[in-house]
């Protein structure tokens, strides 16, 4: 018993990525031969975060393409096996099912992300005539794993989570169906069974912790499983089910780590940044990189630091290739020939490395430069952290009128104005209301009301701001005597009291009940917290506060991953609708 | 790690079905002719042989499904290739094991050792630029781009790697070989070995100088045998040097090929989305090469036109003067 204890323990503190590296390995491990790997949309985005291309190749995988595509062509290529990766939608077991018909390639063999139904598979034996089909699998690799212990399931009508029900009953009906299912597939990929607590004031987080427990329980029923370790004992893991809205603040505010920055300022899709996006770039430079922790060593030190210490590091590593570079120049022997040629790959791979991030840093400066981004976020911050309503609307007034701030910039501080001062000095509120509207033309009339309905102090459960509960306003008064090291990266969100909490076992019930009849007596040794509605740079505080020994593992998810765009596009789109549905009502 | 396996359902599924199809083709005419004709409309309607009602397997059923598809030409090529580097890697192994021989301290002279590492050496570079050459034909035969050209590319680039890495394996090899070459050559003669290359032109004076000098017979002649050992070591330097030249062209013609790990295009997505595009902006290059090249014989014809109107006015000129 003690053995499989410490088995499972190592099983648990496996990382997502390796959990897909290591489905990807075996699907392709024991075929042998040239084959051609076949992906869907969703998939691709999950193959690519963690397996590259070379790796492929190594595994003799000389071609990658889209099941929509495949059907395009009718050349027979049956020296090459097919391995298909999907999800198992309906979509795809239709276009399965035409390509069994007329098969293109030697042999096939299916692996779908997730559960197949039963009636799935009948369809697909069903047209497969020519037995082509070898194996069919589920290996649960339905989600994107960007980071160690961060993924997000990229869904695309993020928005839906802000609606009512009755609006759009079968669209939420499949968000929430993509959601239990990406959050099955890590469930399963761990190989665990999890206890299921969700926010109460949410209607979408309570609805997706009740059809993930269904599921479960489906599966437990099931014939062949084995899938879970389903004893429910004290270490079950913990799934905490909460809701974007119960801190609008984070996705508001602008970034001054690294990654989180990139993100809030380029964007970072899949662990790629395309620089096509912020216009002019010299024709020879690089359109599109790569930020990977797992495979730059330099990212992976300087994902979480802020902008400043990243500048001295770069700076560095510039220093270190040059003298490498110089060396190489200073060629006199045969020897220094030969080694020049040896290191080749090296250097070259440097190079790529240091042009990169000098050219994302570069980028990113002039960005802050031109939008005056140093005042606006020190300002944010101020509304975010500190107190001073009249202090505050002073600054959100100066900076309305301030000529280079963006739109985008200006929505953002009001917002933060009034999600902070909502309920004080009324008059001022309204005025920043109508300023804003006449500065901003594009500005959609209504959308800061629209937020606060949504994730105003009355929607929300935690102490967002620090000042309801009392040992926060302890904490906070402590804090702004003490001063503070940085005044760009003063706030923290919430997520990091919630795990705080979860670390002391002092999660209230009351705020985040448990389902059904699930309880968990002690601690939780593994956490995975979801987020409906999106992760951002929470993601930081998860690996900091995993690289503290306390003993306990947290994995964030989300179904998106949010900048501020991203996130008042969601807010916007969900406003359009309530709009309409409104009119028709 | 949880999976599941489906592969039996999907299997008594697909025999169900397979029974439910069969029956199906024998109702095909009345009871009289079907005696005769329902074998054969099985085996024409049917796309595997229900006959043989113990499934061999998929492998017979792909025989009858589809004319066989055989591998195009290119497979050939790098089949050999992947051979070659198989033999590559075998030859590997005896070259260590030569140059460990060739290294050990002797009192004779290990010409012969030396001779064989040569000679491995020179097997193994051959091998490699001649598989090199190979992987440059995968890419030069076939039109635009296609599925099959993806595929011939990517294959490329895979032995590419597999060979810039034996390349390196023995570039490494031979450097260290060359290496301690060089230092058994010091601890023998005790004589710098730049000395040496730079005074074996001078040898015939050196030996006026020691002359001069005033050294005993013996050690002259100690001296001089030092040196024939030294301008033999010299020459080894020197050829395995070369080799290594080799290697370094080859690894440069390669190091196009290889993807750079880490970067946008070791991205499975990314190489996807290349694709379409690149077929994209081919045939809009092929547009505007079109283009320019009906404009360009437009212009052409425009251009002569010009000169023989030209011409015929200097003619016309010519008629007016000389009458």
């Amino acid at each position: 018993i003690s053995r499989r204890r410490s088995d499972r323990a190592v099983e648990s503190t496996m990382a997502l990525v390796t959990s897909v590296r290591d489905y990807i390995n075996r699907m392709l491990q024991d075929i042998s031969g040239m084959k051609v790997l076949i992906l869907d949309s969703e998939t691709v985005s999950n193959v690519s975060i963690v397996y590259s291309q070379s790796e492929l190749l190594q595994k003799e995988v000389f071609l990658v393409e889209m099941i929509d595509s495949i059907s395009a062509s009718n050349e027979s290529m049956s020296h090459l096996k097919a391995v298909y990766f999907v999800r198992p939608t309906s979509e795809n077991v239709q276009k399965l099912r035409h390509q069994l018909a007329n098969p293109r390639f030697g042999e096939y063999h299916l692996f779908f992300s997730n559960l197949l139904k039963d009636t799935q598979i009948h369809i697909l034996a069903d047209s497969d005539e020519q037995e082509v089909v070898q194996q069919v699998q589920e290996f649960y690799a339905d989600f994107v794993a960007g980071d160690p212990y961060h993924f997000t399931l990229n869904m695309a009508a993020n928005h839906l989570y802000m609606l009512p029900a009755v609006v759009d009953p079968s669209g939420l009906q499949r968000y929430s169906d993509r959601v239990v299912d990406g959050i099955a597939a890590v469930f399963l990929a761990l190989k665990r069974r999890p206890v299921i607590r969700y926010q109460r004031t949410s209607d979408t987080a309570k609805r997706i912790a009740q059809e993930t427990a269904v599921g479960e329980i489906k599966l437990m029923y099931q014939q062949e499983s084995g899938l879970f370790d389903f004893r429910r004992t004290e270490s079950s893991p913990l799934l905490l089910v909460i809701d974007r809205r119960d801190d609008p603040v984070t996705p508001l505010l602008n970034q001054w780590t690294y990654q989180a920055m990139v993100h809030e300022l380029i964007g970072l899709q899949d662990n790629k940044v395309d620089l096509r996006a912020i216009g002019s770039l010299p024709k020879d430079q690089q359109v599109e990189v790569v930020l990977s922790s797992e495979q730059d060593a330099f990212f992976k030190s300087n994902m979480y630091e802020n902008f400043g210490d990243i500048g001295m590091n770069i700076k560095r590593m510039v220093d270190d290739f040059q003298q490498v570079a110089k060396s190489n120049q200073n060629i006199q022997t045969v020897e220094d020939m030969a080694r020049f040629v040896d290191n080749y790959p090296e250097y070259k791979k440097m190079q790529g490395n240091v042009s990169k991030h000098v050219t994302l840093v570069t980028e990113m400066s002039k960005l802050v430069e031109a939008r005056k981004l140093m005042l606006v976020s020190q300002t944010e911050q101020d509304l975010a952290c500190n107190g001073g309503q009249g202090a505050a609307y002073e600054a959100v007034t100066d900076l309305l009128n301030n000529e280079s701030v963006s739109d985008i910039d200006r929505l953002r501080l009001v917002m933060l104005y009034a999600l902070r001062y909502e309920k004080e000095n009324p008059v001022q509120l309204m005025q920043l209301f109508n300023k804003l509207a006449s500065r901003s033309p594009k500005y959609k009339q209504g959308l800061v009301q629209f937020l606060l309905k949504q994730a105003g102090v009355e929607k929300r459960t935690g102490d967002l701001f620090g000042n309801r509960d009392l040992l926060n306003i302890a904490r906070n008064m402590a804090r702004g005597l003490k001063g503070v090291e940085n005044v760009y990266t003063q706030h923290q969100p919430l997520l990091f009291q919630t795990m705080e909490s979860i670390t002391r076992g002092r999660l209230r019930d009351v705020d985040y009940p448990f389902v059904g009849d699930h309880f968990q007596q002690g601690r939780p040794q593994e956490v995975v917290i979801f987020m409906v509605g999106g992760t951002t740079e929470e993601s930081r505080c998860v690996a900091l506060q995993n690289s503290t020994n306390s003993g306990i593992r947290f994995i964030l998810g989300g179904t998106a991953v949010l900048n501020s765009k991203r996130f008042l596009m969601d807010l916007e789109e969900a406003q359009r609708i309530s709009r309409s549905g409104s009119h028709m009502v | 790690m949880a999976t599941r396996n489906r592969t039996t359902v999907y299997r008594k599924h697909r025999d169900a079905c397979k029974s439910a199809r069969a029956p199906l083709s024998d109702s095909f005419g009345g009871p009289v002719i079907e005696m005769v004709s329902g074998s054969f409309a099985r085996s024409n309607h049917s796309s595997y042989a229900p006959l043989s009602t113990n499934d061999p397997g998929p492998s017979s059923s792909n025989d009858d499904a589809f004319t066989i598809g055989l591998p195009p030409a290119w497979v050939d090529d790098s089949e050999e290739i992947t051979f070659n580097i198989q033999k590559v890697r075998d030859k590997m192994g005896e070259l260590a094991k030569a140059h460990s021989k060739a290294l050990m301290p002797t009192f004779g002279d290990n010409k012969g050792d030396q001779r064989v590492v040569e000679m491995i050496t020179h097997e193994i570079t051959d091998l490699l630029r001649k598989s090199e050459k190979r992987l440059h034909n995968l890419s030069s035969r076939g039109g635009g781009p296609s599925e099959e050209s993806n595929l011939r590319k990517n294959v490329q680039r895979s032995l590419a790697t597999d060979l810039q890495s034996l390349s390196m394996e023995l570039r490494r090899k031979q450097s260290t070989y060359l290496k301690r070459l060089q230092q058994q050559k010091e601890g023998q003669d005790g004589v710098d070995l730049e000395f040496n290359m730079n005074g074996k032109m001078s040898r015939m004076d050196e030996d006026e100088e020691l002359g001069g000098m005033g050294f005993d017979e013996h050690q002259t002649v100690t001296l001089k045998e030092g040196q024939h050992v030294s301008a033999e070591r010299e020459r080894e330097i020197q050829q395995v040097l070369g080799s290594v030249n080799d290697l370094a062209q080859i690894m440069k013609d390669l190091s196009a090929l290889v993807i750079d790990q880490g970067t946008i295009v070791d991205r499975i997505d990314y190489n996807i989305q290349n694709v379409s595009t690149s077929v994209g902006e081919g045939y809009k290059q092929l547009q505007k090469a079109e283009r320019t090249q009906r404009e360009g014989a437009m212009v052409k014809c425009a251009m002569i036109l010009l000169i023989l109107c030209f011409i015929m006015i200097v003619l016309l000129i010519l008629k007016n003067v000389l009458f």
